[in-house]
This record gives structure tokens, C-alpha cells and sequence, in this order.
């Protein structure tokens, strides 16, 4: 596992192309503000939409609030362009970080929940008028999506003291803590 | 200042939010600050965006069903704020961007209480253009919170002195 960490390591650095602006004076903090503003889209819209199906604003039409969910995929879109930016110029601080594991493995889990909310639900739900209730599984998958999201956002914030670091003598490895030589 | 600094750093609540290596001292109160932004500034948006006229079938008046949350979420963030200000005063309070942060945020708050006194108070409000003066409030309180958002996101790399003890 470490060898492929470390091979994966070596592979993100050689593909960055914008090492130069990522280590300028303000490179990184644009990078981190333009990430905070795609967060904020993202809950906003997707979250509005999550508690639509959960019941909250029954009178708005589902369909009606969804064309509002491009808005959120631009700030994920975002996200997606300068969390690769950090990853790639620091891989070693992602890799080897078991928080941002744990990040990849909620905003896996939410694409699947995506994925199954639009191949089996969508249809029937975009139908669903003002004041329509949604279906069980639909307020479920609102729901996963809501903690998934927060998960994500947790994750994303615990990063930083979860850094891999080399543990000292007497130190042992604690839960999401990585040592390495 | 620097007397008060130096009180409020010792004091035992700042000692436990900047040094205890608990994840519920700074990292969940740092976490919670940024879900808090996230519906406080996303939501607000959301809400703004639709004045503004995108999404034009959802019935603004309805939207109102969200104002209780944001609120929450508001509170959530002034009080895990005032616990990051402990932890830090003279990190924040000697760097101009806190208070830039801070002025952007009252405007915000201020603009999004503007809008509920003067777009959502109309009950025939889903019947009617919105007010040109409302789409100029939202417009002005989606960059009021991306100023906060950036201002707030900056404070890491403009402070001068991260403390005083």
C-alpha cells in the first residue's frame, strides 16, 4: 500500500502544471477562497434540494428548485478544478492523509447516491407538484446526501491536523493518525 | 489591547480551544464554522438567486420555509466565531481583514433582512415582478458573503502576531 502511495505520490507531482502559481504568495489562499465559495454553492443549492425531498417547502415544485442544481454542480466543478490544484502540488499531505481518505470515500459514496437518485427516482419525483410529498427512499437519499456532504466538509476542515507526520519514540499511531519513517 | 490579549489567552477556555489535541476542541468548532458558512452563504444565495430570476417556478414565498434555518446556522457561526476569537484575539483583532470580514458580514445579514421587510412581506408576492430594488439587494448580498467567505479564508495568511502570551 505505501509503495502505491508513494508511486502516486511521484505521479500527481509530475502531472501539476501549476506548481509555479500554487507556491506564488497568493496562489494557494485564492485557490482555498475559490474552494470555500464552490463549498458554499454547492450546500446552498444541493442542500435546498436535499430538504426539498426531505419535506421542507412542500409547496415548491421539485422540478422548479432543480434548475437550480447547476449552480451547485458549477461549485463542485470548481472544487473538483482546485482541490486537484492543492492535491497536485502536495500530494504527499493528501496520500498519505487518512482524513482526506475518508473525504474520498464519502464524495465516492455521494456520487453513488447521486447516481441512484437520477437512474431510479428522478423520474418519478420531477413529476411531483406543489405540495406533493416525496416517496420513502427519495427522503432518504435527501438525507445521505445531507450527511455525506457534511461529512465531506468535516473531512476537508480535519485535514489539516491530520497531516502525515513522522511519530516519534514513544509516540503510536492513534485512530486517523499515519506515521511514516 | 495587548493587557487584554494576554488575559484572554491565559483564560482557561482559549487555552482549550487552541492547545486541548481533543477533536472537539479546534477542529470540530473549525468544522462547524465552515458547515455553518456553508448554509448560512449557500442558502442565502440560493434564495438570491431565484429574486434574481433563475428557477423562476419555485414560489418565492415559500423559500421562507429555509429563513429559520439560515438563521440557525447564523447563530451556529457567531457563537463557534466568538470560540475561534477566544482562541486567537490578537491573531483577529490586530488584522484589518477580520474587520473587513466583519463589516462584509453585518451588510450581508443587514441586506438579507431588507429582503424579507420588503420582498417577502408581499403576499402577492409569486403574482408580481420582484421589485428592481429587491434584485439589487440580492445581487448585493451574494457578493457581500463571497467578500466574507474570501476575507474570512484570508485570515490565515494575513495575520501579523498569532499571539500575545
Amino acid at each position: 500500500m505505501y509503495e502505491f502511495q508513494n508511486w502516486l505520490i511521484k505521479t500527481l507531482l509530475s502531472v501539476n502544471v501549476v506548481r509555479p502559481f500554487m507556491t506564488s504568495k497568493w496562489g494557494w489562499p485564492i485557490c482555498e477562497s475559490l474552494h470555500f465559495l464552490g463549498l458554499s454553492l454547492l450546500i446552498g443549492t444541493i442542500g435546498a434540494f436535499d430538504l426539498r425531498l426531505l419535506g421542507v417547502g412542500k409547496r415548491i415544485p421539485i422540478s422548479a428548485l432543480h434548475r437550480l442544481i447547476p449552480w451547485g454542480v458549477a461549485g463542485y466543478a470548481l472544487n473538483v478544478i482546485t482541490g486537484s490544484m492543492f492535491l497536485t502540488t502536495e500530494p504527499n499531505q493528501y496520500i498519505l492523509n487518512p482524513s482526506f481518505h475518508l473525504k474520498l470515500l464519502f464524495m465516492t459514496m455521494a456520487g453513488l447516491n447521486i447516481l441512484v437518485f437520477y437512474t431510479l427516482y428522478w423520474r418519478r419525483v420531477s413529476l411531483l407538484g406543489p405540495g406533493a410529498d416525496t416517496p420513502l427512499p427519495a427522503k432518504a437519499i435527501g438525507g445521505i446526501s445531507l450527511f455525506l456532504w457534511t461529512g465531506i466538509i468535516v473531512f476537508g476542515r480535519l485535514l489539516t491536523f491530520y497531516r502525515p507526520g513522522a511519530c516519534g519514540k514513544n509516540e503510536t499511531a492513534t485512530f486517523l493518525w499515519t506515521c511514516f519513517k | 489591547m495587548e493587557p487584554f490579549f494576554v488575559w484572554l489567552e491565559t483564560s482557561s477556555l482559549s487555552v482549550w480551544v487552541r492547545e486541548s489535541p481533543s477533536l472537539f476542541a479546534f477542529p470540530i468548532i473549525l468544522s462547524l464554522h465552515t458547515i455553518g458558512m456553508g448554509l448560512v452563504a449557500g442558502l442565502s444565495t440560493a434564495i438570491a438567486l431565484r429574486i434574481l430570476g433563475l428557477a423562476p417556478r419555485v414560489p418565492l414565498l415559500e423559500l421562507r420555509r429555509f429563513f429559520g434555518l439560515v438563521w440557525t446556522a447564523f447563530w451556529i457561526n457567531a457563537a463557534s466565531g466568538v470560540l475561534l476569537l477566544i482562541a486567537y484575539p490578537t491573531k483577529a483583532l490586530t488584522n484589518p481583514v477580520f474587520y473587513l470580514k466583519l463589516f462584509f458580514i453585518a451588510v450581508a445579514v443587514w441586506t438579507f433582512g431588507a429582503i424579507r421587510r420588503l420582498i417577502f412581506a408581499d403576499p402577492g408576492l409569486d403574482f408580481n415582478p420582484v421589485h428592481s430594488r429587491g434584485r439589487k439587494l440580492a445581487a448585493g448580498m451574494i457578493f457581500c458573503w463571497a467578500g466574507a467567505i474570501t476575507a474570512g479564508r484570508l485570515l490565515a495568511y494575513t495575520y501579523s502576531k498569532l499571539t500575545s502570551i
